[in-house]
């Protein structure tokens, strides 16, 4: 069995997923996670999914060209080696939100501190909404090396204050009911 | 008195309206088994009838010296329970025994009483808030069929893989 990783980018309009996800079946494919968004009118697919060792990425690149061409679609395949379920993890889960006027360079600096401090983004969604005076909004899941949490907090709380934005960090962990 | 095996996902017995408890034979024998198979995992507050494969409207909780939790019912099982009160919605991540690999956020009411029938016969109300409240919800979602999984929103905000019992 071999996985691949896909990437599926173009102008949203009905039947994208169907299209799309009807030549992985066909092909044999069988989809594992997936996140599937429209950001700014684009759809924008990302998939990892199993298929058949004989059937090479750029095969599956290749049978998925038509449906591209017909929806105009800029389509990637690459071949994944690793086991995507077993990522490194330990830490605590955090939730992050920051927020303020829309400028270049939020994400990066954000990121950049975090990073500073081994926290793993696990997942990252931004919005940037309102004219004439732009609002950024970004919404983290993270995974805090244990310890760590209050100079992340501090860090984070610094950063936002030299870009003049808003934070929040508090913890996120499940209780198992 | 038995420990016995919790069921997961996609045991069909998971999506099913439980009957209720009604007096039936096999009560006092579930009451036990369900605590000493809350008792036997670690990290579990709750369990519901029918995740040992009992359609049966009975669960148990107990939040004892749990760090989230603020009321504090000691041990709790009920039959065929029912709310009476809930207060205002606070979203919170919650996973479950029966659904191993995920969590997820899921709205619930900060507040809830809930009251039902003691397997000695009488009636019980528990009044709980903070993970009391949100235990004795994901408990009667159980009886109803319901999983967490169906109260998420959004699998990309709200749904998360959980990393801790792989």
């Amino acid at each position: 069995m071999a996985r691949f990783a896909l990437s599926v980018f173009g102008r949203d309009r009905p039947g994208i997923v169907a299209a799309v996800t009807r030549v992985l079946a066909d092909a044999g494919c069988n989809l594992e996670d997936t996140s599937m968004t429209i950001l700014r009118g684009h759809f924008a697919m990302m998939l990892v999914v199993t298929g058949a060792t004989e059937l090479g990425a750029a095969d599956l690149e290749a049978r998925l060209g038509p449906v591209a061409g017909r929806l105009d679609l800029q389509v990637g395949v690459r071949a994944v080696t690793d086991d995507v379920t077993a990522a490194a993890g330990g830490g605590a889960r955090y939730a992050a939100a920051v927020y303020g006027a829309d400028r270049p360079g939020l994400v990066a600096r954000v990121s950049e501190a975090l990073a500073a401090r081994q926290v793993n983004i696990i997942d990252l969604q931004t919005r940037v909404v309102g004219e004439p005076d732009p609002v950024y909004a970004m919404h983290f899941e993270l995974e805090v090396p244990s310890g760590r949490a209050d100079q992340v907090e501090t860090d984070l709380r610094s950063v936002a204050h030299e870009l003049g934005v808003e934070v929040s960090f508090h913890p996120d962990d499940a209780d198992v009911l | 008195m038995a420990v016995r095996p919790v069921l997961r996902l996609p045991a069909p017995a998971l999506k099913a309206v439980a009957r209720p408890v009604d007096g039936a034979a096999e009560a006092a024998t579930l009451a036990a088994d369900l605590v000493d198979t809350m008792r036997a995992y670690d990290h579990c507050v709750g369990l519901a009838a029918p995740q040992i494969g009992v359609g049966l409207r009975a669960f148990c909780m107990d939040v004892t010296g749990h760090p989230k939790a603020r009321s504090c019912a000691g041990l709790v099982v009920l039959f065929d329970p029912r709310v009476v009160d809930a207060g205002v919605p606070v979203v919170a991540r919650e996973g479950c025994m029966s659904v191993p690999d995920l969590t997820g956020n899921v709205a619930r009411p900060a507040t809830v009483a809930v009251e039902g029938t003691t397997p000695e016969g009488t009636t019980r109300l528990v009044e709980a808030d903070a993970i009391e409240a949100r235990a004795l919800l994901h408990e009667l979602d159980h009886l109803d069929g319901l999983l967490f999984l169906d109260r998420v929103t959004s699998a990309a905000t709200d749904l998360f893989r959980r990393r801790q019992y792989r």
